[in-house]
């Protein structure tokens, strides 16, 4: 193995276990879409046989459990990028800098261990999911290609995450973005259909991205395997990712160049 | 009333055991200004704090302008004025704010707090600085506002706690004048604590030394250096061979004490009258000096020799410090 | 109370509410954020959730039904941030200050109550006309007036929770369990669709949730169709999250200093 991967191995388990160590890096990411998730399912279960234009779905809680991971992911991914401000913060981003660490492993370790926490978290929830009677059309192989999405949408969110603390450099600065992405995913259909949604509301949903990842995973849940929309949703994320490394990239080359 | 302030068997123990003050008896007179001096840690704060209401004792009794300070607080409050260790300023309001939220606070009508703060404001110099946001001012026009606020209510006892602590040279020589003034022109007893043996020196008529809880010395700055005894005198001879002769000469004149190397040392009860007749006494001998040192006692030996280690620039040494940082609040 | 004592605290408690609310002004960062989420969760709550409109809510706009949730809402931030002023002075010392001084204790936990109702009205009209660019009208006289009542006293309950927090953990670092109890308590309520239709634990816990009953009564002072059963239950509801609130409230100031 070259040093660079035994890098990234090792920094990435640290920032797995700092995870693991610190409830309040992960306590957030899996209470707060359980708990909307229940309130929602609670709320909504009755109703959505009564609305024009929702889908055919055996109950609520298999049409909301997408929303749960991808909302998952995006808070933990936030928290991923507060505790990268935290060590620049802190000085073991300089330490790490002026090591003879390679610079992509300082970026690379962080992702992979979004990902991998990222894949983790949808198995969780899809868990929990079926324990309260959703069902997963898509079987075993619709169950799959959620969770890897789910990981993989992690690169995206996570570098978007690394991006604001590159630029900042204060986690109460990355924390205090949430309300946006928050906002941000409301306005598309994570929640609810688009096909229920009217006016200008709607157009946004629709023009949202986010709608469309998310549609492409939940289809593998509520209606079976699909590989079209897998790829759609493949393909966002692909999109989305390859903008976020970039600005990464740029802004970390930046931060080192010392006018950050 | 003739006793301002008066504490006795006064304990105060936080969560953990440890006895931040333990068992301090205080007399101070109306109209005095009292230095409450120790390092770090002594218990200065903690001791205020409950003079102010601000802690319940753990045990003893104190009484502030002859209220007691556990069962007529209301009182007490009445009769003092705080300025606490961490100027508790809210950076957000201006001065003149403050100074009317505070004449509220003490229940003086509108129109007669208003005119107070203006009083006040030019008193401490900060009339232009009236409409700023405290958060712009400088560490020592936070003090002098601080002290203001203080005021408000015209005051009989003032508290200070550390109140030039982080201050430069003219800012600290500044208020002490303030603090002077006050006490002569309104007779406004005055509870200092400081960790600067030359404030404590300059303002208080009488001292209290508090370490590790515990008052290990009190009186007025001259009896407090008297009684730790008199002044030593150092003979360095031009000649280094000849100081057991040099230390012959002088054991004459007082016993022996500890010098520096390559110097004879002597305790002289006279003080600077009694240097003459050694100086004629090493002529005498043929004893040429190098330098001639006479040292008279100060707080700082006041402070080594009730305590046992050094006040300033030498923290580490001090035993409260050893106790680990203090938490912000109670 | 005496009579003096009463009128001491109301002016020392006034002076104190004055200041909170100049902050407002000063501090735009820390409290913009309070202000700008209600609109957000009416305009996010009933876009997404549109299509709830055809179902029987009592009402066949699901915006109508979001609103009172986004006054109350309103007053929960405004609660909390109560609270968060209140940690804030203590870890700043202005709260010593005015321990020392001959004020009543109470005008501390007092003004920023009454801040926080002031700061309720604030929001709830912002909400109010948010709702009109949506082209909800005004649901006459009493029905709005009745919304704010509902959202002030929600306010003072919260900031008395958030103020019992602030005085036991002395620090700002409290926040997040302010904020969590009022979410927690406003969202298992019926924050997203009215009893009949909510099922399992959802329905059991918003049975006796007290929220309950005050954004019920907000919803039908919204639709126009309010009872006395609404009111009263309301009230009562008010009353119990004050008494518990308040007393936490009231033991932490008892506190304060003596340990
Ligand atoms: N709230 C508290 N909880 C626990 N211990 C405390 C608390 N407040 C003070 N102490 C301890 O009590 C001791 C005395 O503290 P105090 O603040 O009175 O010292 P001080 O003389 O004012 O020191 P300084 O010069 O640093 O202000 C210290 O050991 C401190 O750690
Ligand atoms: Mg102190």
């Amino acid at each position: 193995m070259t040093p660079a991967i035994v890098q990234t191995a090792a920094l990435a388990r640290r920032s797995i276990f700092a995870t693991f160590r610190f409830p309040q890096a992960w306590f957030p990411s899996l209470f707060f879409p359980l708990v909307l998730m229940a309130i929602f399912t609670a709320s909504f279960g009755r109703s959505i046989g009564f609305i024009p234009g929702f889908p055919h779905v055996d109950g609520f809680l298999s049409f909301a459990v997408t929303g749960a991971i991808v909302q998952g992911v995006l808070i933990s991914s936030v928290g991923a990028g507060a505790f990268f401000a935290g060590d620049i913060e802190g000085g073991f981003f300089d330490r790490l800098v002026s090591s003879p660490t390679s610079r992509s492993a300082i970026l690379l370790s962080r992702l992979c261990a979004s990902v991998v926490l990222a894949g983790g978290q949808a198995i969780f929830f899809l868990l929990i999911a079926l324990i309260f009677g959703a069902t997963i059309q898509g079987g075993i192989v619709g169950a799959l290609i959620v969770v890897v999405l789910a990981a993989l949408l992690a690169i995206p969110m996570a570098g978007l995450g690394i991006f604001l603390a590159l630029r900042t450099g204060s986690a109460e600065a990355v924390q205090g973005m949430f309300p946006l992405f928050f906002a941000l995913m409301f306005f598309s259909s994570t929640f609810f259909p688009r096909e229920t949604m009217t006016g200008w509301f709607q157009v946004a949903a629709d023009i949202n991205p986010i709608s469309h990842l998310v549609e492409g995973m939940r289809e593998q849940i509520i209606s079976g395997v699909n590989w079209q929309q897998a790829a759609v949703s493949f393909g966002i994320i692909a999109v989305l990712a390859a903008i976020a490394v970039g600005a990464c990239a740029l802004s970390f080359r930046r931060r080192l160049g010392g006018d950050a | 009333m003739t006793d301002a302030i008066v504490v006795e068997g006064l304990v105060r123990e936080f969560k953990g055991g440890i006895r931040a003050v333990d068992g301090i008896d205080l007399h101070v007179r109306a109209g005095e200004v009292y230095g409450f001096l120790g390092p770090n840690g002594a218990g200065k704060s903690t001791t205020v704090r409950m003079l102010t209401t601000l802690l319940r004792p753990t045990a003893g009794k104190a009484s502030v302008a002859g209220f007691d300070v556990a069962t007529e607080a209301g009182s007490v409050r009445r009769s003092i004025g705080v300025a606490l260790q961490d100027a508790a300023i809210d950076p957000f309001m201006t001065g003149r704010e403050l100074l009317r939220l505070q004449a509220t606070l003490h229940a003086i009508p509108r129109a007669d707090g208003h005119a107070r703060a203006e009083v006040l404001l030019d008193r401490v110099g900060l009339t232009d600085a009236a409409d700023r946001r405290v958060g712009t001012y400088s560490g020592g026009m936070r003090r002098r506002l601080d002290l203001a606020l203080a005021l408000v209510h015209e005051p009989v006892v003032l508290f200070l706690d550390e109140p030039t602590t982080g201050l430069d040279p003219t800012s600290r020589v500044a208020l002490w004048e303030e603090v002077r003034r006050l006490n002569r022109e309104s007779g406004t007893t005055v509870f200092l604590t400081t960790q600067y043996l030359e404030e404590a020196d300059q303002l208080a008529g009488r001292i209290g030394i508090i370490d590790g809880g515990k008052i290990v010395a009190e009186g007025t700055p001259a009896e407090l250096k008297n009684n730790i005894g008199d002044a030593t005198l150092m003979i360095t001879p031009t000649d280094p061979s000849r100081i057991a002769d040099a230390a012959a000469v002088l054991q004459q004149f007082g016993p022996a004490a500890d010098g520096k190397p390559g110097a004879a040392a002597i305790r002289l009860s006279e003080g600077a009258e009694g240097i003459a007749a050694v100086v004629r006494a090493l002529d005498h001998a043929a004893i040429s000096t190098a330098a001639i040192d006479l040292h008279q006692p100060t707080l700082d030996d006041v402070f080594v020799v009730t305590t046992g280690h050094r006040l300033e620039g030498d923290a580490s040494a001090a035993p409260g410090s050893g106790r680990g940082r203090k938490g912000r609040r109670e | 109370m005496s009579a003096s004592t009463f009128s001491r605290t109301a002016s020392v408690s006034g002076m104190l509410a004055w200041r909170a609310l100049i902050l407002v002004r000063r501090m735009p960062a820390v409290f913009i954020p309070s202000l700008v989420m209600p609109l957000f969760i009416l305009v996010a709550t009933s876009g997404a959730f549109h299509g709830i409109s055809a179902v029987p809510i009592g009402t066949s706009s699901y915006l109508a039904f979001t609103l009172p949730f986004a006054t109350i809402m309103g007053a929960g931030f405004a609660g909390i941030n109560a609270g968060m002023t209140l940690a804030r002075d203590i870890e700043g010392g202005f709260v010593d200050r005015l321990i020392a001084s001959p004020a009543p204790r109470l005008s501390l936990v007092a003004g920023p109550l009454t801040a926080a109702a002031m700061r309720s009205v604030f929001t709830t009209t912002v909400v109010l006309v948010a709702g009109l660019i949506g082209q909800l009208a005004l649901p006459g006289i009493l029905g709005t007036v009745m919304i704010y009542i509902m959202a002030a006293s929600f306010a003072m309950a919260t900031a008395c929770w958030s103020m019992g927090v602030a005085l036991r953990a002395r620090t700002v670092q409290a926040a997040p369990m302010m904020q969590l109890v009022v979410f927690i308590l406003v969202f298992t309520s019926v924050a997203y669709a009215p009893r009949d239709l909510q099922t399992g634990w959802l329905r059991t816990v918003s049975d006796w949730n007290p929220v309950t009953r005050i954004l019920e009564f907000s919803r039908t002072a919204e639709f126009q169709s309010m009872s006395w059963t609404g009111f009263w239950g309301a009230i009562i509801s008010i009353a119990v999250l004050m008494g518990i609130f308040g007393a936490f409230a009231l033991y932490g100031l008892s506190r304060l200093g003596n340990d």
